[in-house]
Formats: structure tokens, sequence, C-alpha cells
């Protein structure tokens, strides 16, 4: 067995090594490298700057734990933003498994921003049925989400002052870890109801987003952690997913190195085999 | 106990043991409890039981009754019942999607592609611009009307593809692969951010004001890894 | 008995169908009112779609432990998980926290569902890797472009990337926006394309394999 044979069958457990100190050590030990600011994620933080103050903002957090890494920090940025803007900020989620993370990540940060639930913030809750519940949304909010997550009944709260149905709704983000999500609520809700729509995703679903946003369908997208980590600088308030860039610039470059010498050792076999045809 | 079951789920990477397969189930089971606590009280309390009580919506036991047909799968004798509710369910599951998607993912997007070629400029002037940076650049538009005609002749025309058809459909390759090339890039940053994210949890619980759960986890379940090899020493580890 | 068993079922697929395509282009007030109804409808028939899906799982691991099959302590654990979660759940009235304080529900949810859901996805980092080491090489014109793309892709969406090689944030940003918009233009296409022959398939009742369950 040659060198580049063995080399290509090495126990993939010291590949495992690899990535996993690639990760660790930029965690423990952080650089910092500059973050550049795209014009996807640029769209929503935009959109959302000029909102005039108590427009209706709706977030639905459409994942689940799976994908918390990701869309948590995204999530966190833009309710910052929106409290800040003194939005009235309505969230659900479309996802059975992500409400209890939702009502904890809505909670903390109304918290953190000194806003006070029903008046300025609700939290829908979950409902089943997804593309079903965003038309019924559509339709009438209060018959889709007759109370909210804490079982207040939602008619009457200040919050929805003057909201009926997603038509009274300024601005909706779906932060989305597959379906339902963006591509839902454009098709099921802002092409009947006439809302602006951005979106939000993780980095395995955002190529396939980029068709809607060249469209116009969507007016931004947030894509995966590096979305979040641009979202958190324009905010002006970095948290984990600029923290978490030095590793993830880590494990890419490591990924790189990897097919890199995967190929190269791929390369040598091939001349090999090739010189020993010619010989024989 | 997360940081415990985080641990469980990581010493797969050394091989397929116990302690994964029991975080793995312990996982389903909590999975599916969450799912039936959820169902029960969003959809029987809040969608069903309150408006009936509170509002005496007694419309709503129609879509009780269908969603009840559908538990008849259960019972071998009556399953054929649950064939209403799927026939509803599906029914307008099919009629809502048909416009809706027309509209919003066929007509929007070759709308989008059909874009005119020259662009008006102050004075009233057309203008071609080369601007590679500009998505919306008469460039770019040239670019994305070949992607998208390329790429559907590649998979709509199954003939042989031969001649200025061979071309046609060799672009379309080359256009795919670039595009699974970027999806995986984007792969590898997802699957690495859930790993940063499950990672700096860790290091989070391996502070002194937890108690250092991590620190101490880790050792027991190295040693119960080792342990557990001991037991079943001679066996390889499986290669993937 | 054919017509209620398969006809009827068939026929109401149809009516519901045509009836909501084309609520989509009569906007009166009784027709939204209609849609209002059907979509309020959808959704509780949806809690009782979850609820037999998720329900399945349990004839298997039943059986698994009835029988004493390999590996059926797990299934123990899977049903005591289980079983202990609903408990917990109907204890806490389905709540997870109550004026932001944990409930028993929301720490089983915290600190069982959370991380074991996270780590499960979080360790295909490795195997991808692996692969990527493994598999990933450049044995044609076609691949050779993949692995281009996917290099560019990937230093261009890191800060590390972008400072070795500057150009590589443009570059990736150009791929993306236009390159693979408009592959996935065209997929997205053709995939609208199916959707709508399959939807209209099934409301004439050429498909019906949904259908299933039980005897003709």
């Amino acid at each position: 067995m040659s060198f580049a044979e063995r080399m290509l069958k090495i126990d993939r457990r010291i590949i495992f090594v690899v990535i996993g100190l690639c990760t660790l050590l930029p965690l423990l030990y952080p650089v910092g490298l500059p973050i550049k600011i795209s014009s996807e994620v640029r769209g929503v933080y935009d959109y959302i700057e000029q909102m005039p103050e108590r427009s209706v903002f709706l977030l639905s957090i459409d994942f689940d734990p799976a994908s918390k890494p990701e869309l948590y920090p995204q999530a966190v940025a833009i309710l910052r933003h929106a409290f800040r803007k003194n939005l009235r900020v309505v969230t659900m989620t479309l996802w059975v498994s992500g409400t209890g993370m939702a009502d904890q990540l809505v909670t903390q940060v109304a918290q953190e921003m000194g806003k006070e639930r029903g008046k300025d913030y609700t939290f829908l809750g979950w409902s089943p049925g997804g593309t079903a519940v965003i038309i019924n949304l559509g339709q009438d909010l209060y018959n889709t989400f007759p109370s909210d997550y804490a079982g207040k009944t939602t008619k009457g709260q200040p919050v929805l002052d003057g909201v009926q149905s997603l038509r009274d709704v300024s601005y909706a983000v779906s932060l989305a870890a597959g379906n339902p999500g963006v591509e839902a609520w454009y098709v099921f809700g802002k092409d009947k109801y006439k809302f602006e729509l951005g979106g939000g995703c993780t980095g395995v679903i955002a190529p396939g987003l980029y068709p809607l946003l060249r469209s116009g369908q969507i007016n931004g997208l947030i894509g995966g952690l590096r979305g979040a980590a641009e979202y958190e600088i324009l905010i002006g308030q970095k948290g984990r997913a600029v923290a978490g860039m030095d590793a993830q610039s880590a494990t890419h470059l490591a990924i790189i190195v990897l097919v890199a010498l995967c190929n190269i050792f791929y390369f040598s076999m091939r001349r090999q085999a090739r010189r020993q045809g010619e010989r024989s | 106990m997360a940081t415990g079951l985080t641990l469980c789920i990581l010493s797969f990477l050394y091989k397929d043991n116990p302690l994964f397969k029991l975080a793995e189930h312990l996982y389903v089971g909590v999975s599916v409890g969450y799912t039936i606590v959820k169902a029960y009280d969003t959809v029987l309390v809040h969608l069903i039981f309150k408006p009936i009580v509170e509002n005496g919506e007694w419309v709503l036991l129609v879509p009780v009754t269908i969603g009840s047909l559908m538990l008849t799968r259960y019972v071998p004798k009556a399953s054929w019942l649950s064939r209403y509710a799927f026939a509803f369910i599906v029914g307008v599951g099919s009629g809502l999607a048909i416009p809706r998607t027309i509209s919003s993912f066929i007509l929007k997007q070759i709308e989008d592609t059909v874009r005119p070629l020259l662009m008006l400029a102050p004075g009233g002037d057309v203008t071609f611009t080369w601007d590679l940076h500009n998505p919306a650049s008469s460039l770019n538009v040239i670019i994305i009307l070949i992607g998208v005609t390329s790429v559907l002749f590649y998979f709509f025309f199954s003939v042989e593809h031969t001649g200025p058809g061979r071309v046609v459909a060799r672009t379309g390759v080359m256009f795919l692969m670039i595009s699974f090339g970027a999806a995986f890039g984007y792969t590898v940053m997802a699957r690495m951010s859930l790993l940063i994210g499950r990672l700096t949890d860790l290091i989070e619980f391996s502070d002194a004001s937890y108690g250092r759960p991590t620190v101490w986890l880790a050792l027991v379940t190295i040693g119960t890894l080792i342990f557990l090899s001991r037991r079943t020493q001679g066996e390889p580890p499986d290669q993937h | 008995m054919i017509f209620l068993r398969r006809q009827l079922p068939l026929l109401i697929t149809m009516i519901t169908g045509l009836v909501f395509a084309g609520q989509y282009y009569v906007p009166h007030p009784a027709s939204e009112q209609v849609l209002t109804s059907a979509t309020k409808w959808m959704q509780i028939i949806g809690g009782f779609a979850l609820v037999l899906g998720v329900t399945s799982l349990f004839h298997v691991h039943a059986a698994k432990i009835r029988r004493k099959e390999a590996g059926w302590g797990y299934s123990v654990v899977l049903y005591a998980g289980m079983l202990g979660t609903i408990a917990v759940g109907f204890w806490a009235n389905g709540k997870e926290s109550v004026e932001g304080v944990s409930t028993a529900f929301g720490w089983v949810y915290n600190f069982m569902m959370v991380p074991l859901q996270g780590t499960m996805f979080a360790i295909l980092a490795f195997f991808i890797a692996s692969a990527a080491y493994r598999s990933f090489r450049a044995r044609s014109r076609e691949a050779a472009v993949l692995l281009i793309a996917a290099v560019i892709v990937m230093m261009g969406r890191v800060p590390l990337g972008e400072y070795l090689i500057p150009m590589s944030g443009d570059l990736s940003q150009w791929i993306l926006n236009v390159l693979n918009a408009s592959v996935r233009r065209a997929i997205l296409i053709g995939v609208s394309l199916g959707t709508v022959a399959l939807s209209l398939k099934i409301i004439f009742g050429v498909e019906r394999s949904y259908l299933g369950g039980g005897k003709e």
C-alpha cells in the first residue's frame, strides 16, 4: 500500500479530532477577524430600521433545537433590533418542537429590553396545520390564535390594537430551518395578503432561497451563523454568532485543507497507477 | 443533565455504544411525549374545548369528527373510514396549492427571468450594464437567463442531447455543478455552526460556577467507554 | 359499499380541491368565509394527523418489548421518556414556563430535548468532514467545477477566507446571487410544475395512493 493510499484510509477519528480542535481552540482563544456585511442581511436590517414606531412586526420562529446554534442568534439580534425601534412585536412558531425554545427566547430578550408582554410584544405559541395556519392568519388572526401561549385571550391585547389579520402586519420575518418556513410564508401569506416579507434560514436551505431574493419576493435573507454575525454587527451588539465566526473560519479552512490533501493523494495514486500501466 | 446527554451523543464519534443508544432512544421518547402534550394543549384545549364551551362554536365538532376518523387507521375493520379524513385534507391541500404555486413560483419566477436586457439610462438612452457585483445588471440578467433555460432544457428534454442541444445541456450541467458546489459549501457552514453551538454550551458548563460538569462528565463518559470497550475487546470499530 | 369506501372519498377530494382552487379567484366575503373556516378546520385536523404520526412509533417499540427482541431495553427507555414527558407535561398544563418561571415540563424540554436534538445534528459536522476527505475528488471536469465552487463559497463566507483572499467574498456572493440563483430558479419552476400536475392528478382521481388504509 502506497503512502497516498494509506493516507486516504486513515482512521476517521483522526479527522474528528482535527475538526474538534479547529472548533474548540478558536472558541477558547478568539482572534476577532472583521466581518463584512452582505446586501442580503442589510435588506432585513434596513427595512426594520426605517419602520415607524409601534408598527407591527411579526417574527415567525420556524425552527427547533436542532438548528438552534444557527437561528437562535439571528432571532436574538432581530428581536433586539425590533424592540429598540419600539415596534409592536408579534411572535409565533410553526414548528411544534421549537415552542418552548421560542417562548424562552422571546421572554428573555423582551425582559432584557424592558418590554411588557401584551403591550409591547406577544408570543402566540404554536398551532398545527403549517400552511393552513398562515392562510388562516391572513384571514383572521383571532380565529387562528384565540389565545396566546400563556393562555390569555388575544383579542384586546394592546400589542394587537388595530390588527385583524396579516394584512395589518407591516413586516414579517420567518426564521426557518425547513418547511414550513420562508417559502410557505410567501406562497400562502405574502402572495395574497401583501405584507413585506424577509427571511432568515439555516445554511443548508439558504442557497434555495436566492431565487425568491432575486425576484424581490423576500426583501432580505439572513443565512446561517454568518448572517447572524452580520446582523449582530449591524445592531452593534456582538453575541454568540460573532463569537463563533473564528471557529467557523478555522473549520472551513480545515475542510479545504482536507479536500486539497484528498485530491493530492488521489492524483498521486492515479499517476502511480498510470506509470505502472505504462511499465507493464 | 444537558452536559451528560450531550457527551453521550458525542461518544458516538468513538464508536456506536450503549451510551449513545440510550440517549438516542431517550431523545425519541421525549420528543414524542412533547409533541403529544403540545397537541393536547393547543388543539384539544385551546382550539376545540374552549371555543366550544366559551363561545358555543359547535361547528368545530365537524373537524373533530374528521380528525377522529383518521385514528380509525388503528382499527383494521374500520380503517377505510380514515379515507374521508385524508380525502378532505388532500383535497383542500391540493386546491389551496394549485393557484398559489402557479402565482408564486411559476409566474413570478419566469417574470423575473425574462427581464429587459437593456436598461433605460437618464436622458432616455438605453444602456447595457456590465457590473457583475450588481445581480440586476444586464450581464447578470443574461447569465441568469442562460442558466435557467439550460438547466430546464437539461431536465425536461430527455431525448439524446446532440448538436446544439448537447451544448445547451452541457451548459446546464456546469451551472448545476456550480450550484451543488455552493450548496455543499453552505452545508459545511451549517454543520460546523451546529458543532460550534454545542461546544460553546459545553465550554459554558465547564465553568466553576456550574461545578464544572463538562469536565467531570467527560471523564465519566471516557471511563465508561474504556470499560465498555474492554468488555467487547477484539471487536474493531466500524468504518463508514 | 364500494361507493362509500372508494368513490365517495374520491368525490370529496375532487369537490374540495376544485372549490379551494377556485376560491383563490373569488374574493367575495362569503368565499373568504369558507376559506377562513376550512383553514381553521385544517388546523384542528392537523393536530390529529400529528398525533397519528407520532403514535405509530408506539406499536413498533411495544412489539419489540413484548417479543424481548435485541435491544428491547432501549425501547423501555423510549417509553419511559415518552410517558415521563407526558406526565410532567399534563402536570404543567402543557406550559414550559409560567410568567417566566420554568416548569418541570420546561426542565425536561430545556435540559433533555434541546441538548439531545442539538447534539444529534451537531455530530454531522464530523461526518461531513470525514466524507469530504474521503470522497470529494476531482475525478472529472464536472466534479472539478463543483469542488472549486464549494471551496470559493467556503472561503467567501468566513472572515478568514475574505482576509486571506479578499475577492473570495465578492466571488461567492456572485456565485450565490447569479449562478446558484438561476439553477435554483429552474429547479423551483420544475418542482412547482410537478406539484401542480400532481395536485391536478389527485383532484381528478388519477393519483389515489393517499387513500391507502384497508380493503376496498
